[in-house]
């Protein structure tokens, strides 16, 4: 097992070295100079030239890559200059946020999609099921800063249960925090309900047609647990599944709910380092997204075993 | 067997969710209600104690890169960072030059020498005294940075003469000096000496200065907190512009840095902002029409359209004059703000408030509309019906907008004009090349003196490009001038050249909107926002 963890790590790393020499020149042949934003329209040429001398961006593009690539083997992320402090450290200072949104919104949709899911599996083809369906749809139509300006306006601005935006660390206090969070990841935890429902419908569905789940129906075994304990078990590969891919798209989609909400999270980072064509923070960002990415994967792959003795007895021969 | 393993998936879940909230930003010392109960009452106590306390809340748009005013020109930087720090000198409503930190200042006969007598018993907000070292340190670290100094104060030295005197040594007079020390864009702002000195190229690291509020706390993304200085000196004459009594009437001022407009729009309605910085022309009627509202239109700069004076058609003065004949300026600018509260039509660079500067030379040629002279004038350029690229972005509205019109208006004379769309950052990058446009829109905000117009002067090297002698040698005249007076004269001469070799046309001023609570009294713009004076009910 510790063998397979270490393989799979390694493996990590030629995907890593990939991503970031596509990331630094995708980045670096996007039109726009950093210095040129810093200083605004009215900067000379003159201005905008002395600054990027102090910022390293008149050195030729290969020598910048090299210096940004090689400090990579030694931890050092590079220097963000609009954050004016190492890229690791802003990143750090913003990944709060969006782990807690990630992780309330993932939480939110399991709590709706899981239960939803097996419902209208079980009433296969009846209203409750089409109802569902069209709901789910619905949920996955809505683009995600749509459903966050609806909830703002309805439970922010009408109702006034929760701040519109704005962000407590857990630290300032459980209740401080989720208030603050609860609008955020309902906005996206909805969309990701209608991904997680659909698929733990069809492979709740696919599992009901099963000859074993027939025959603890003939054995007199209670409905409840042929559901949970014989169905749900062995549908749940594929739900894992899309539930690790969940959380990639979610981090996607954490970048427009945290603009909306205005969290300091890492979608606010990377949105005002493009915009200020902060290059070492996007650099950054997106090589530690992809790692993190990848790493949550891993976690799923791992998880199969926990879940399906199979996978585990198969691994082992 | 295992249900239990699913439950362990949402043990690690909720595991993992404990140590996010743990990971994110330190918990911060001061409790997140921001004026403690202490505050209140040491506030109570002393001699503002009818209006004091409370927290203003003020949602802006965009996060500083710095607070140290000294290194960069950003607007961010400016509107927060004049809580903290003063200047030798300011402006006062019709943008005079009056003493803040200087008590008075006099000038030597031939002009070389200003001498500051400076106000004593002056507290910096670590609780030192601000001295004439503290003075100088400062101003030679401005003196460094300032894009405004290269030329006027070139060559110029600081020098201490006692604790309270201190003196700046020119090598050519000028009477434009004041207002560079008066000017608010790149403030000439005064920090203790060792702050000063130890301050790299990006800027202070310690916010420190002697200012009403001071420095407290900056959460990245979130918001920049400050308080009220209680040792602060105020002077005792009216408050004018930016200049006279300053007073500190809430304990807390909370910039929030919310760059999404409707999010800012959302949290004033809500009560969750008392101010909100930055309200889009089109949603002026949202915040109009909710009770215990309202906006502040203040003006803000004027509009205008560049022209490549490098290559291409608008290298022959006619065609730009046959620009100006074509243009409807009124068109322009309803095309761009909507509604007529938000502009003016104005010939000049400086606004009618602005005393020492504004004239309204060159008017005749502001708006003509004559569609006739314009085609006439485009014939004499043989002009042959090439491409006309407009280069605009997006990201700001009002400059697409008016893109958008002035294509128009150059196609009724015959001018192949063609929109290029980018996002703000690469339109930054394309105009530095003068062979991929023709024409831009920006916006510029009005200044102090004629200089700080970098699309005047030759030697600026501004995209467009501008290259007149007659333009260049008034800019050094209006520097070398003896008297305002004659500055202003010969500013208006500078301003009739303007509308002749049309290095840009000036569409006209526009203003900005802010949106307030009805909480909130006393708030206002002066080059932007003024958080002193302003009281919040709680």
């Amino acid at each position: 097992m510790r063998a397979y963890i270490l393989t799979r790590l390694l493996s990590l790393i030629p995907v890593l070295i990939i991503v970031a020499v596509i990331v630094f020149f995708l980045i670096h042949l996007t039109p726009g100079d950093p210095a040129a934003i810093m200083l605004g329209p009215q900067a000379t040429p003159e201005e905008v030239e002395r600054l990027r001398e102090q910022l390293g961006l008149n050195l030729p593009l290969h020598e910048q890559f090299f210096n940004w690539f090689f400090g990579l083997f030694r931890g050092d992320l590079g220097w963000s200059i609009s954050h004016n402090k190492p890229v690791l450290t802003a990143f750090i200072e913003h990944l709060g946020p969006t782990i807690s949104l990630s992780i309330l919104a993932q939480a939110i949709s399991m709590i709706l999609a899981i239960p939803l899911g097996i419902i209208a599996a079980k009433r296969r083809g009846t209203r409750v099921d089409q109802t569902f369906m069209v709901l789910v749809m619905l949920g996955m139509a809505i683009p995600s800063f749509l459903m966050g300006l609806l909830l703002m306006q309805l439970f922010g601005v009408k109702l006034q249960w929760f701040p519109v935006a704005g962000y407590e660390p857990l630290s300032a206090g459980l209740w401080d925090h989720l208030k603050f969070m609860i609008l955020p990841a309902t906005a996206l935890g909805i969309i990701q309900t209608a991904v997680i429902a659909r698929m733990t419908r069809s492979s709740m569905l696919d599992v009901f047609s099963a000859n074993y789940i027939k025959t603890a129906y003939a054995k007199g075994v209670k409905e409840s647990i042929v559901v949970y304990k014989h169905a749900l078990r062995n549908a749940a590969i594929p739900i894992l599944t899309v539930l690790g891919e969940a959380f990639g798209t979610l981090i996607a989609g954490a970048v427009v709910t945290e603009t909306v909400f205005n969290l300091p999270g890492i979608g606010q980072l990377v949105i005002n380092a493009i915009e200020k064509r902060d290059y070492a923070v996007i650099q950054g960002t997106i090589l530690l997204a992809a790692a993190s990415y990848l790493l949550v994967n891993l976690i799923v792959d791992l998880l199969y075993g926990v879940v399906d003795p199979r996978v585990r007895l198969s691994r082992k021969s | 067997m295992k249900i239990k393993s699913m439950y362990l998936f949402m043990f690690v879940l909720a595991l993992a969710l404990v140590a996010a909230g743990c990971s994110g930003d330190s918990p911060s010392e001061d409790s997140s209600e921001p004026a403690s109960a202490e505050e209140s009452e040491s506030a109570g106590n002393g001699e503002e104690s009818a209006q004091s306390g409370g927290t203003l809340n003020i949602a802006y748009e965009a996060q500083p890169n710095t607070l140290d005013p000294t290194v960069t020109t950003a607007g961010a930087t400016k509107d927060m960072a004049r809580q903290i720090y003063e200047a030798l000198l300011t402006l006062n409503e019709n943008w005079e030059v009056t003493p803040q930190l200087a008590e008075s200042y006099e000038v030597s006969e031939n002009g070389k020498i200003y001498i500051f007598k400076l106000r004593q018993g002056i507290k910096f907000h670590n609780g030192d005294e601000m001295t004439a070292d503290d003075v100088v340190a400062s101003m030679e670290k401005w003196t460094d940075n300032s894009s405004l100094t290269q030329s006027i104060l070139n060559g110029a030295e600081w020098k201490k003469v006692d604790d309270y005197t201190v003196e700046l040594h020119l090598e050519k007079p000028s009477a434009l000096v004041p207002f560079s020390l008066a000017d608010q864009n790149q403030l000439a702002a005064i920090m203790p000496q060792e702050v000063a000195e130890s301050a790299g190229p990006i800027g202070a690291t310690e916010y420190i200065g002697t200012g009403p509020f001071k420095f407290v706390e900056w959460k990245q993304d979130q918001y920049i907190h400050f308080t009220r200085f209680e040792d602060y000196q105020p002077v005792s004459e009216p408050a004018s512009g930016l200049a006279g009594e300053k007073l500190a009437l809430v304990d807390d001022v909370y910039w929030h840095i919310v760059p999404d407009e409707s999010t800012r729009n959302a949290g004033l309605i809500s009560g969750q902002y008392d101010v909100v910085v930055g309200v889009s022309y089109d949603a002026i009627e949202q915040i109009e029409n909710t009770q215990g509202l309202s906006v502040d239109i203040y003006p803000y700069g004027f509009q205008m359209l560049v022209f490549n004076k490098k290559q291409g058609l608008f290298s022959d003065v006619k065609a730009r004059q046959a620009v100006n004949y074509a243009l409807d300026k009124e068109m322009v600018l309803r095309s761009s703000f909507g509604d007529e509260r938000f502009y003016t039509l104005e010939p000049s660079l400086f606004r009618p408030e602005q005393t020492d500067w504004y004239s309204d030379a060159g008017k005749e040629l502001y708006n003509p509309k004559d569609l006739d002279k314009a085609k006439q004038l485009l014939e004499e350029t043989g002009y042959n019906g090439e491409e006309i690229i407009i280069l605009t972005s997006r990201d700001y509205a009002y400059q697409y907008n008016a893109a958008v019109a002035t294509q128009q208006l150059l196609q009724e004379i015959g001018i192949n004009a063609k929109l290029d769309v980018y996002d703000w950052g690469t339109l930054l990058e394309l105009r530095s090349a003068p062979e991929v446009w023709d024409i831009f829109f920006t916006g510029w905000d009005t200044s102090v003196i004629p200089h700080q117009y970098g699309f005047l002067d030759s030697k600026a090297e501004w995209p467009g490009w501008t290259n007149s002698p007659k333009i260049d040698g008034l800019l050094s005249d209006i520097e070398s001038a003896e008297s305002q007076e004659e500055a202003k004269a010969l500013y208006a001469q500078l301003q009739q050249e303007l509308w002749e070799y049309l290095p840009i046309i000036n569409v006209g001023t526009y203003s900005k909107i802010n949106g307030i609570s009805e909480k909130v009294k006393g708030f206002r713009d002066f080059i932007g926002p003024v958080v002193w004076n302003v009281s919040v009910e709680e």
